[in-house]
């Protein structure tokens, strides 16, 4: 029972694996040219629904295991890479937090996955659709279950950069490529904040596995800034605020996805992270304050503009920023547990929403209730909830205008200065008017011409290869003088005195 | 056996200078010889143990008893990979002529003659006929130049001649100063290194200077180059090739073998030596940048090629001399083909100006290919043979110099810089002009070249480990 117990919990690289190979096969059939036309899209849909089911029957099969024998916990499976003072592994942690959601996660993605297969049919890019998805599956069981930072975070931007692509799917529009970039935008500044706790990890604890980091030893302030980087990552991720407004423009993408993204998984995964390093929170009461108010206050700022909303997929999401904004509540205030249970729940009841979204207006045939009468009474109350509290207004002003504007002086720079100095290519001046091939441009271009134009005259001079240098015109004058004395020579006279001169130096 | 492989190609000329036929024939008949001679130096290099002693196939025999001097012949590493290179290069430059009408018996009976002469100066093992091999290739050389070559042929003829003549007195003398100098009165390669050694250094250093000279103005050195753009530019392209690819390594060549006979006057004149292969790599490239004429261009880039050598050879160490024989046989693949190019396109169109060619894509894909191959090939791309060779004399330097060989960086960015010129010109979409295309022949034999400078440029081992006792013997005197 033990070896069968142990196979198979070897064999846990394949959960994120498989939707991974489905891609690879989707995206070698695509470069062949062999998904084309309505009979291609079956075997895409089928594919990745069998991986995702895969992956799910796997998942199942350690479940069952982890209720029979107790939880496997971590397991490293073998070393990525490493130095001298700390290694980054291929390790998985399988524990009572991450199997109930990476099980849950699995199930949804696989009904998503057959949602997605009629939902989609004869879209333009139908295949793209399943390959980003399964993409995303793999990257989120990858940070689901990942037993360390490292490996977690390869999941993270597989999620974040499958989500640039879903929100950009229809790339036709100019709306959809500029959310999509806002929202990937967004998104890196949780990534530098994961990514700047994963190096503090490796300075101070030496390890990047969850269970090490949780049983670190730190200072007060060394803990709060490790995991001032976990929280900005989690904040970012799960759209708490001040970094909320991204999520509202992410459902530009097809509905399913909007499901799985915001609506049931993606949204968690910053509670998720936030769990995974509770042990760790617990030490630094001040940020758990911090995960209260932010939690708060985005409950708050998220049921005032729900309220105001008119299309169903934005008062979706806003509840769920709402019920994600009390996750970090209970958090904050200590209840993981109670946490984990919301999450689950919370992510299985959304998808169901979202998933029902395309048709509600068919299921209900109602207009959307009118928001309540004290906000309606109330106009700034309202205005503001309107208009989402003008954080996106307030970005602009106070993060993307001064880059635009640094970014436009640099280019002056550049194009005043730099590019001048370095040279351009097609802009170069003649060395000489009978070599117009020969140019040269910019600092080191006109240093080189310069230099060129040395040596050639010193190899016209100086050499004996013509052109009138001064070592022919030498050797011509020393002929002729050579010449003339050989003339004078051969006249008989000197010829003799030449002879007797001998005779004289012989004697 | 290698006396058969000199004197072959002897017996070819004179085949092909008796023999009644005319055209093809000759080609042919030529051509049967060259690949004779190339068979013969394979199954010498299989011949050949990498692990035996240093000298093999060695042959002697007295030849004037009262002076010391002998008929002597022999073979290691570095001169059986020369010996290669030089009837790899002899077959092309007899392969292209296939054409050539006017003087063609002349052509083949001269290269053949040359030929026989380059074997000889690779495989002797006395250095009287050491100097009577290399003044041999003078002759041949000098009628192909004088006979054959372009319009201004005569002055670059009688300009070659004159200087590698003048630097061979030199060596002449440094040659008797050495024999006068050294005990035993022999001319042998082993005893005038074992009388050489032990002579003190300002003497070496004397000897050396002689010999330098000699070398300097074979390689060439700077400032002894004068003769070289001329006599590439106004040789007929299969002799600029053989000039280019293999005449310019007897020069490399005979230095390292000057440097087993004085090894403290290689100590004492290393940083010299240094300072003009930097001298050579710069100005060598700064010049071929300065260039519109497509073989002048070529010619100045040998300069700065063979400053690569010099600088592998200055260094003293194994890996800069593997370097710089690497860089010797990368070189004479690499000019070989681009002189091979560049001299057919002449052949077609009578110009050799680059402002005279429109794009070669489309018109003439072939062109275009070897032109942007060769060109790459010799600034050192990474897969090509002269990226091996660099590397190897890089860090042969380094050891010895330090971030001075950033200078080598600079010259091969100026010749990338060229090149890329010569590229975007002719091998980019543009507007073009009527050309004929190579033909297969022609397509043959610079893909010989190319499949040779990509085969060292992945897989170098070979000649690596062929050269490797050699230069561990040489390295082995500096303390390597």
């Amino acid at each position: 029972m033990n070896a069968v117990a142990d196979d198979l919990l070897r064999l846990v690289w394949l959960i994120p694996v498989l939707p991974l190979l489905a891609v690879v096969v989707t995206a070698a059939r695509v470069l062949l040219g062999r998904a084309q036309g309505d009979a291609a899209e079956g075997p895409t849909a089928r594919l990745l629904s069998l991986a995702a089911f895969g992956s799910l029957a796997l998942l199942l099969a350690i479940d069952a295991l982890a209720l029979q024998q107790g939880v496997p916990g971590h397991r490293i499976l073998g070393v990525w890479f490493a130095t001298d003072e700390w290694q980054a592994s291929f390790s998985f942690l399988l524990d009572a937090l991450s199997l109930p959601v990476a099980t849950l996660a699995a199930a949804i993605g696989w009904l998503v996955v057959r949602f997605s297969a009629n939902y989609l049919h004869r879209e333009a890019g139908f295949h793209r659709f399943f390959m980003v998805l399964g993409f995303f599956l793999s990257g989120l069981q990858l940070v689901l279950l990942a037993g360390n930072g490292v490996l977690a975070f390869v999941g993270w931007e597989m999620c974040g950069v499958a989500s640039f692509l879903l929100i950009g799917y229809a790339w036709q529009r100019p709306v959809a490529i500029g959310n999509a970039l806002y929202a990937f935008a967004v998104n890196r500044t949780g990534d530098a904040g994961l990514l700047f706790a994963l190096g503090l990890s490796a300075a101070w604890v030496g390890s990047f596995e969850w269970p090490a980091l949780a049983a670190a030893e730190l200072t007060l302030v060394e803990a709060r800034v490790l995991l001032l980087g976990f929280v900005v990552a989690a904040l970012v991720k799960s759209a708490q605020l001040p970094f909320t407004p991204w999520i509202a423009r992410a459902l530009e993408g097809p509905t399913p996805s909007s499901a799985i993204f915001y609506g049931a998984l993606l949204v968690h995964a910053g509670v998720y992270l936030l769990l995974r390093i509770e042990p760790l929170l617990a030490q630094v009461p001040d940020l758990m304050l911090a995960l209260v108010v932010a939690g708060a206050a985005t409950a708050a700022y998220a049921w005032l503009c729900g309220l105001v909303q008119t299309d169903v997929k934005s008062a979706l999401i806003f509840a769920t920023v709402f019920q994600v904004g009390l996750m970090f509540v209970e958090i904050g205030l200590g209840w993981s547990t109670a946490a984990t249970v919301h999450l689950v729940l919370h992510a299985a009841w959304r998808t169901w929403h979202f998933l029902l979204a395309p048709s509600w207006l068919a299921v209900t045939r109602e207009r959307p209730a009118p928001p309540p009468a004290w906000l309606a009474r109330s106009q700034t109350l309202y205005t503001a909830a309107l208009q989402r509290f003008w954080l996106d207004r307030l970005a602009q002003v106070l993060f993307v205008q001064p880059t635009e504007s640094f970014a436009r002086d640099l280019r002056r720079f550049e194009e005043g200065f730099v590019d001048r100095a370095l040279g351009e290519p097609g802009r170069g001046r003649a060395v000489q008017p009978e070599r117009p091939l020969v140019c040269a441009d910019g600092l080191p271009g006109t240093a080189l011409a310069a230099v060129a134009g040395v040596l050639q005259r010193v190899e016209n001079r100086l050499l004996l290869r013509g052109r009138g240098g001064a070592a022919e015109r030498l050797l011509v004058r020393a002929g002729d003088w050579l010449q003339t004395l050989e003339g004078l020579l051969e006249q008989p006279r000197y010829l003799m005195m030449a002879v007797m001169a001998t005779f004289v130096v012989i004697l | 056996m290698l006396k058969i492989l000199v004197f072959l190609p002897v017996a070819g000329a004179a085949l092909v200078a008796l023999l009644p036929a005319r055209g093809q024939r000759l080609w042919q008949a030529a051509m049967a010889c060259a690949v004779g001679a190339l068979g013969l130096a394979l199954w010498l290099a299989a011949a050949f143990d990498p692990a035996g002693p240093a000298f093999q196939m060695v042959d002697s025999r007295a030849w004037n008893v009262r002076l010391g001097s002998s008929f002597a012949l022999g073979v290691d590493g570095v001169s059986l990979a020369m010996v290669l290179l030089a009837a790899l290069l002899s077959l092309v430059a007899v392969l292209v002529s296939r054409r050539m009408t006017d003087g063609a018996r002349l052509y083949f009976v001269l290269v053949l003659l040359l030929e026989s002469a380059m074997f000889g100066v690779f495989t002797a093992r006395d250095w009287s006929l050491f100097y009577v091999f290399w003044e041999a290739t003078l002759l041949p050389l000098f009628f192909l130049i004088d006979r054959l070559g372009g319009p201004d042929r005569q002055r670059a003829a009688l300009n070659f001649f004159l200087y590698t003549l003048g630097g061979s007195v030199f060596m002449l003398v440094a040659l008797l100063f050495l024999y006068d100098a050294a005990p035993g009165h022999s001319f042998a390669m082993a005893d005038m290194a074992a009388g050489g050694r032990g002579l003190p250094r300002d003497m070496q250093l004397l000897i050396f200077a002689g010999l330098f000279i000699g070398f300097g103005v074979k390689m060439p050195v700077f400032p002894l180059h004068g003769w070289l753009p001329l006599a590439h530019v106004e040789a007929p392209s299969p002799v600029s090739i053989l000039l280019s690819g293999v005449l310019l390594k007897m020069g490399a060549y005979g230095l390292i073998r000057a440097a087993e006979t004085l090894p403290d006057a290689f100590v004492a004149a290393q940083d010299g030596l240094a300072l003009l292969a930097f001298a050579s790599l710069l100005y060598g490239g700064i010049l071929a940048w300065r260039q519109q004429d497509l073989k002048a261009m070529v010619a100045y880039s040998s300069i700065s090629h063979m400053g690569v050598v010099l600088l592998g050879i200055a260094s003293l160490n194994p890996v800069g001399l593997t370097g710089a024989v690497l860089q010797m046989v990368a070189h004479g693949f690499g000019a070989g083909l681009l002189f091979l190019v560049v001299g057919l396109l002449y052949q077609r169109t009578h110009s050799r100006d680059l402002a005279d060619y429109g794009a070669l894509t489309g018109v003439a894909p072939r062109f275009a290919f070897f032109v942007a191959f060769g060109l790459l090939a010799a600034s050192g791309l990474p897969g090509g043979a002269a990226f091996v060779a660099e590397v190897h004399a890089l860090l042969g330097g380094y050891v010895r110099w330090g971030g001075w060989v950033v200078l080598l960086g600079v010259a091969m960015l100026v010749g990338a810089a060229w090149a890329l010129r010569v590229v975007g010109r002719l091998c980019l979409p543009g507007p073009g002009r009527p050309l004929a295309d190579m033909t297969k022949t022609e397509s043959a034999a610079a893909g010989l070249l190319a499949a040779c400078i990509v085969g060292l440029g992945v897989w170098p081992a070979p000649l690596i480990d062929l050269v490797a006792g050699s230069v561990g013997q040489v390295a082995r005197l500096f303390g390597g």
